[in-house]
């Protein structure tokens, strides 16, 4: 990742700064679900990146799970159209 | 000028009609990049993306409920699709979903793009790419940034695990890949949420309709 180092390997806009990436990884940071517990006091961004790669795993894993659930649901529903619009309905 | 003050004074006034919950405190205007997570907390990209979601699963269900032996060809290719079919079908909703995901944002992030892009690549130059390429050349030797001694490698290893687990977002650049995942998880976040309520929805569905007789509509 060498361009964390703000030199002469940025050809676009911005030159990358310290301080732009800790603000990144700040706001990553104040996405997990962990952040939720602490004060948000600063964890290191190792740690924040750990935490990052955990959570979306869970999430995909989440999403899977769902997707087999939904695909049971589907194998044994039929649905019409009428059906359809009453689901769309309740989803809204 | 007057112009420019108005259409941004527009631009505010539409975006806080949309944003429509408790907490829209984005009063930092993080520019003209758009890629906030809080845009996927609104109540409209919800539903949005729950018709979407429903759409894409039903046509999942009657894709599989087409013959697959005529597309797959080959009499031992259907008695697998056959056998696997649920795992093949759960699958098939889980990128459906992924594809509506992608959809609902708009293609203005990376991974968006690389979802929708990977879905023609990944049938088919991509499997015997990966049958032919033995690894990919994650070999980068990860001691070359000399930054900040012992921290930086860990960092640069954690950034890549975190590049090849949001889609399209191996080769960014730290800092984008950062936005990019702030983004995909806020995303994820919202597919969940939709796909749980569509299966809530489905199950008491099914199960009404299962114990009162239905009549065919």
């Amino acid at each position: 990742m060498s361009s964390r180092r703000s030199r002469s390997r940025q050809s676009g806009s911005s030159r990358i700064t310290d301080e732009q990436i800790s603000d990144l990884v700040s706001k990553l940071q104040d996405l997990l679900p962990e952040a939720r517990l602490r004060s948000n006091d600063r964890m290191p961004s190792s740690r924040v990146l750990q935490e990052t790669c955990n959570y979306i795993r869970s999430l995909h894993r989440e999403v899977d799970d769902l997707s087999e659930r939904l695909s049971e649901l589907l194998a044994t529903s039929d649905m019409s159209s009428a059906q359809a619009a009453i689901i769309r309905s309740l989803l809204m | 000028m007057a112009s420019t003050s108005s259409s941004a004074a527009v631009v505010e006034e539409r975006e806080s009609g949309r944003k429509r919950k408790r907490g829209g405190a984005t009063g930092e205007s993080e520019g003209s990049e758009e890629v906030q997570p809080s845009k996927w907390r609104t109540r409209g990209v919800h539903e949005i993306y729950s018709s979407k979601l429903l759409d894409a699963i039903r046509l999942v269900r009657s894709g599989s409920g087409s013959p697959a032996s005529a597309a797959a060809g080959t009499a031992a290719a259907a008695a697998a699709a056959a056998a696997s079919a649920a795992p093949q079908r759960s699958r098939a909703v889980r990128e459906a979903a992924d594809r509506a995901l992608a959809v609902s944002a708009r293609g203005r992030t990376h991974w968006s793009r690389a979802i929708l892009a990977s879905r023609r690549r990944r049938l088919k130059a991509a499997r015997r790419a990966r049958l032919r390429e033995p690894a990919s050349p994650a070999s980068r030797h990860p001691t070359s940034p000399p930054g900040k001694g012992p921290k930086a490698p860990a960092l640069a290893r954690k950034a890549k695990v975190l590049g090849r687990l949001v889609p399209g977002c191996r080769k960014l650049p730290f800092p984008a890949l950062l936005a990019e995942a702030s983004d995909y998880i806020a995303a994820l976040e919202m597919q969940v949420r939709a796909m749980t309520a569509l299966a809530e929805v489905l199950s008491t569905v099914s199960a009404s309709s299962s114990g009162t007789s239905s009549s065919p509509a």
